[in-house]
C-alpha cells in the first residue's frame, strides 16, 4: 500500500514538473503550448547525449540550461507576437512547431527506442515495507518537491515573483503599474520550458526515448493543468498529485477503467467547478 | 459502304486492339504493394523494421528487372497501430492501386481491415499479427499470414513451461486482441500443466509508469511472469522492472518482449529474459546464410526478427505473383493458397485451410555472444509440431 502510494507520488511528481511549465507559460502569454511535450522530449534528448558521453549530472545540468536558453527564444520570436492572436492560432502554431521539433530529433538520434542510464548513485533499491524500491524513484519524489517549494517561494516572496502572480492574473494592467512584462515572461517562459527539459531528464531513466515520447504524457499533463485551474501554480500541484494516485490505484482497483478515470475527474471537475479546483485568478 | 468493308474494319480494330493490350503486357504492370504500418505509435520501432524489410526485398527484386519483369512499386501511410487509422489508410492505399497489402503490426489493425479485402479487391498478408482470428475464426479468402500465430507460440512455450519448476504464474500483457488471445493461450497452457495463475495483468495502451502493475505482480507472489509487451511498451517494462528488482527474483519470459530491436536498446535489463524467437538471422539454412549476408552488406547489422519476418512474407508474395504470372489480386490469392514457397526458413507450405504459413518456431533466452547480449536459439520446433488446428471455416 504504502509502495503503491509513493508509485503514486513519483508520476504525480513528474506530471507536476511537466505542468508547472505549462501554467506559467499560459499565466504570462495565454499561449496553450501544445509543443510542450516536445521541449520535455528535447531536455531528455540532450541530456541523454551528455549523460551518455560519461556525466550524468552534466546532462541534467546542461539541459536544463539549453531548455532555459530555447525556452527564452521562442519567447522572444513566438510567443510574444503569438499573445494578440487568438487561442486557436496559437494552438497551431504550436502544434506545428511540435511536428518541426519531432523531425528535427528523428533526423540526428534516429528513431530507435533508447535508454537513458541512470546515475550510479541512485542505481540500486531500499527496502520499505519489505520490499524493494528503486532509490532513482525517490530521488523523482524530491525533485518534484524541491522544484514546487522553490518555485512556490519565489513567487510568494520576491518582487519578481510577485510581478509574476500580477501579471498572470492581467497582463495589462500590470503593464500599466510600470512592469515590463515582455521582460518578465522572457523569464517566465525560459523558466517553463526549462522545467520541461528537467521533467525530461529526470523521467528518462523511468521511460525509453523516443520522437514521440512527449505526446504520451502531454495529454496527462494538459488534464492536470484543466483540473487545477488553468494558470493555478498550487492548483497544478494537488491535481498532479491526484492524478498520480488515480492512475496507480486505478490500475489496481479498476483496471477496465484505468485510463478512463483522469478524462472523468476532468469532466467531473469542469462541470462542478468549471475554473478548476483553485478557481480562476482573472 | 459494302458489310465485308465493316467487317475488315472491326476485325482491324480488334486485331489493334489485341496488339495494345499484348504490349501492355509485356511492359507488365507494376506490382504495386501498400504497407500501412506503424511510423509513430507504440510500435514505430517495429514499423520502422517493416519498413527496411520491404524496401530490402523490394530492391533486391527490381535489380533483376522485378518480378517475372512486373516491377515492385511500395508506398507506405502511417497507421500508428490503430485499427481505425489502419482501415482507412489502408482504403486510401487500396483506391491508389496499391492492392496488396501487408505490413501493419497490432492484431486490431488486421483484424480490421481483413473483413474489407472482398469488398476493396484487395488481399492482405500479415507478417506480424498474433491473434489466432485472422486465420482462425475471422478467416476470409483474402487474407494470409506468413507469420507465427500465437496458438504456435503457445504450443512452443509449453514443452519450456512443462519442465520448470516454479508453481505460481503472472501475466502482464498489452490490453489488445494480441495481449488479450497470448495471455489466455498461456492461462491454459499452465492450467494444464499443474501451474497456478496467481495474476493477470493487462497494460492499457500509451502508459508511461508499469509500477503498478509490477507491485500488483510482486504481491502476487507469482515466481514465473508471461510478458505479452512489444515496441515501447517492451522496453518501458523491462527497465522499470528491473529497477524494482522483479527481474532479479522472479524468471521472465515473454512474446515479442526481448526482440533483436529491444534488447538492443535495454542491454543488461534483458539478459536472462526467456522467449519465443519467430525468426534470428543466426538460423543455418543456406536460404537464410545467403540473406543474412546480402542485408548485413547493406545496412551492416544483421535482420532482426521482424525485419526476418516481413522478408519472409515478400518473398512469398513474390514466388506467388511468379506462379500465378499476374499482378492481379484475385490470381495471387490463388497461387498462395496452399501453396509451396521457398524461404529463408526452408521450404513451407501455406495452408488452404486456413491461409496458415506452417512454419517451424523457436524458443531462447537473451544471453551475451562475443560479449554482446541478443536472443540465443535454445530450442527448435518443428513446423509439424507447432501447426494450429484449423478453426477457420473459409467462407466462400
Amino acid at each position: 500500500m504504502l509502495i503503491q502510494l509513493l508509485n503514486g507520488v513519483v508520476y504525480g511528481g513528474l506530471l507536476y514538473l511537466l505542468s508547472v511549465g505549462l501554467v506559467l507559460i499560459f499565466g504570462l502569454r495565454q499561449v496553450v503550448n501544445f509543443a510542450h511535450g516536445a521541449l520535455f522530449m528535447i531536455g531528455a534528448y540532450i541530456g541523454y547525449s551528455v549523460a551518455a558521453a560519461g556525466s550524468w549530472w552534466g546532462g541534467l545540468v546542461v539541459a536544463v540550461v539549453a531548455m532555459a536558453i530555447a525556452g527564452c527564444v521562442l519567447d522572444a520570436t513566438l510567443f510574444r507576437a503569438l499573445r494578440k492572436q487568438d487561442h486557436i492560432v496559437t494552438v497551431l502554431v504550436t502544434f506545428g512547431l511540435l511536428l518541426i521539433l519531432e523531425t528535427l530529433v528523428t533526423v540526428i538520434w534516429g528513431k530507435a527506442y533508447l535508454r537513458y542510464p541512470m546515475p550510479d548513485l541512485l542505481s540500486g533499491t531500499v527496502d520499505i515495507a519489505g520490499s524493494p524500491f528503486p532509490v532513482y524513484r525517490l530521488f523523482v519524489i524530491v525533485v518534484s518537491i524541491v522544484v514546487a517549494l522553490s518555485l512556490a517561494s519565489w513567487l510568494r516572496f520576491t518582487r519578481i515573483g510577485l510581478y509574476v502572480r500580477a501579471a498572470s492574473t492581467d497582463a495589462r494592467v500590470t503593464s500599466i503599474q510600470g512592469i515590463n512584462v515582455d521582460r518578465l515572461s522572457l523569464i517566465v517562459v525560459g523558466l517553463g520550458t526549462a522545467l520541461a527539459g528537467l521533467s525530461g531528464v529526470v523521467a528518462g531513466p523511468l521511460l525509453s526515448l523516443s520522437p514521440t515520447m512527449g505526446n504520451y504524457i502531454l495529454i496527462d499533463s494538459f488534464i492536470v493543468v484543466v483540473i487545477g485551474g488553468m494558470g493555478s501554480f498550487g492548483g497544478a500541484f494537488v491535481a498532479a498529485l491526484l492524478i498520480g494516485q488515480i492512475h496507480n490505484f486505478g490500475a489496481i482497483y479498476l483496471p477496465w477503467a484505468g485510463t478512463m478515470l483522469p478524462l472523468l475527474l476532468m469532466v467531473g471537475v469542469l462541470i462542478w467547478r468549471p475554473t478548476g479546483l483553485s478557481g480562476a485568478r482573472t | 459502304m459494302p458489310r465485308s468493308v465493316h467487317a475488315f474494319t472491326a476485325a482491324a480494330g480488334t486485331a489493334m486492339l489485341a496488339a495494345m493490350l499484348a504490349t501492355s503486357a509485356l511492359a507488365a504492370d507494376p506490382l504495386r504493394v501498400g504497407v500501412p504500418t506503424d511510423l509513430s505509435g507504440t510500435y514505430a520501432t517495429l514499423g520502422e523494421e517493416v519498413m527496411r524489410a520491404v524496401r530490402f526485398a523490394t530492391d533486391e527484386a527490381n535489380a533483376q528487372h522485378g518480378v517475372a519483369g512486373h516491377m515492385v512499386e511500395i508506398k507506405s501511410y502511417d497507421t500508428e497501430a490503430k485499427p481505425d487509422l489502419a482501415r482507412r489508410q489502408s482504403e486510401k492505399l487500396v483506391s491508389e492501386g496499391y492492392t496488396i497489402l501487408t505490413g501493419t503490426i497490432a492484431s486490431g489493425e488486421g483484424l480490421a481491415i481483413a473483413p474489407l479485402m472482398d469488398r476493396w479487391g484487395s488481399i492482405y498478408i500479415s507478417t506480424i499479427n498474433k491473434a489466432d482470428e485472422l486465420t482462425g475464426a475471422n478467416c476470409v479468402p483474402r487474407v494470409f499470414r506468413v507469420n507465427t500465430q500465437s496458438a504456435m507460440d503457445a504450443a512452443t512455450v509449453k514443452p519450456w513451461l512443462a519442465q520448470r519448476k516454479e508453481k505460481k504464474w503472472a501475466v502482464v500483457a498489452a490490453d489488445i486482441a494480441w495481449g488479450r488471445g497470448s495471455g489466455a493461450l498461456f492461462d491454459k497452457a499452465a492450467a494444464g500443466l499443474g501451474k497456478e495463475m496467481v495474476a493477470d495483468l493487462y497494460t492499457p495502451a500509451d502508459i508511461n509508469d508499469f509500477a503498478p502493475y509490477i507491485e500488483q505482480v510482486k504481491k502476487s507472489g507469482a515466481e514465473g511472469v508471461w510478458v505479452v509487451l512489444a515496441g515501447r511498451d517492451a522496453v518501458n517494462f523491462a527497465q522499470q522492472a528491473k529497477q524494482f528488482g522483479l527481474t532479479r527474483t522472479v524468471t521472465v519470459a515473454g512474446v515479442s518482449f526481448t526482440t533483436d530491436g529491444t534488447v538492443k536498446t535495454l542491454g543488461d535489463a534483458a539478459e536472462g529474459i526467456y522467449g519465443i524467437i519467430n525468426y534470428s538471422s543466426t538460423l543455418d539454412t543456406p536460404e537464410n546464410q545467403s540473406f543474412v549476408k546480402a542485408w548485413t552488406a547493406k545496412y551492416s547489422s544483421p535482420p532482426t526478427n521482424f525485419e526476418g519476418e516481413t522478408y519472409l512474407g515478400m518473398q512469398v508474395l513474390f514466388q506467388a505473383v511468379k506462379q500465378a504470372n499476374s499482378v492481379k489480386p484475385d490470381d495471387i490469392a490463388k497461387a498462395m493458397s496452399g501453396g509451396e514457397f521457398d524461404t529463408i526458413l526452408g521450404k513451407l507450405k501455406l495452408r488452404a485451410e486456413d491461409h496458415q504459413l506452417l512454419k517451424p518456431n523457436y524458443f531462447g533466452v537473451v544471453e551475451k555472444v562475443d560479449g554482446v547480449l541478443r536472443p540465443v536459439v535454445k530450442t527448435t520446433v518443428s513446423a509439424a509440431d507447432v501447426a494450429p488446428a484449423v478453426t477457420c471455416k473459409m467462407p466462400s
